[in-house]
């Protein structure tokens, strides 16, 4: 479990690394936003089925509802400017890491599915805050595109308290 | 016709004059329930304090891509406000009312009826 948190710390860092050595154009920014959203909406999925407690599978359901929101606007934003998301390594990493996570997620019952997966929402959400404060505002060329970063971002700081309070009564 | 006008343009201001509060939008002070708007985006309630009078309504609007509640805890509660909807509260009792969203722990706002 520690291992796989460590394995998504480690890719996160690296691939923030490597893209701050190459600062991200717009339409990877706008790629990495929408594979971020999705990771979590993908796990988000699997904890509303699989929680042991209403709470977590509560907090499962609002990931999805509220990333998936974010990926609705992020979607428009980039479909009214023309943009097409570019892939890049830190999309790749982030989706890896997603599916590893997932994979784990699925091999996991009861309390230990619950506390899993809400490990993995605390680092989670602290590295995609550190990528976005580090990497994708300052990189974002477009004023909507970092209007759109800015505006979600109290979310990504409302979810890491929310899961660190989950975490805290594990 | 201009004197006309001038009395009349007069006439309402002097009747603008005597009517506190008039000319001040959504005040409330005219014996009229007023209407006030608060806009929730980017996680914040914006005006994030706002005074209004007995009978007085308000309404939030959600302009954030996902759901977000207007809960004072036992006074009252809009539960999830979707994307891009709204809520309205009629206002009856004087009081502070500081109200939270119960999804959103970093979010939070003041209503005072006076």
């Amino acid at each position: 479990m520690k291992n796989i948190g460590i394995v998504l710390a480690s890719a996160l860092f690296l691939a923030a690394g490597s893209v701050a050595a190459q600062a991200p154009n717009d339409a990877q920014i706008a790629h990495i936003v929408v594979t971020a959203n999705q990771v979590d909406i993908d796990a988000g999925k699997l904890a509303e089925k699989m929680g042991s407690t209403k709470a977590v599978r509560d907090f499962g359901k609002q990931m999805v509802t509220d990333h998936s929101g974010v990926n609705k606007q992020a979607v428009a934003l980039v479909t009214k400017l023309k943009v097409t998301p570019e892939d890049n390594p830190t999309s790749q990493a982030l989706k890896s890491g997603g599916e590893e996570n997932v994979k784990n997620l699925k091999t996991l019952k009861g309390k230990a599915f619950d506390k899993a997966y809400i490990d993995h929402e605390v680092a989670y959400h602290q590295q995609v805050l550190d990528a976005v404060d580090k990497t994708l505002l300052p990189s974002a060329k477009n004023e909507e595109l970092k209007a759109l970063i800015t505006k979600v971002r109290p979310a990504f700081v409302a979810h890491l308290e929310h899961a660190k309070m989950l975490q805290s009564k594990m | 016709m201009s004197t006309r006008a001038q009395r009349l343009a007069l006439a309402l201001f002097c009747a603008g004059a005597l009517l506190p509060g008039s000319g001040v939008y959504a005040a409330g002070t005219a014996g009229k329930p007023a209407i006030h708007h608060v806009v929730i985006e980017g996680l914040k309630n914006e005006p994030e304090t706002l005074t209004v009078k007995r009978g007085d309504t308000v309404i939030w609007t959600n302009k954030d891509p996902f759901p977000h509640t207007v809960t004072a805890p036992g006074k009252f509660d809009s539960h999830d406000i979707p994307a891009g909807g709204s809520w309205k509260y009629v206002a009856r009792v004087a009081g502070d009312y500081p109200y939270i969203c119960t999804l959103h722990s970093n979010m939070k706002g003041m209503l005072r009826v006076e």
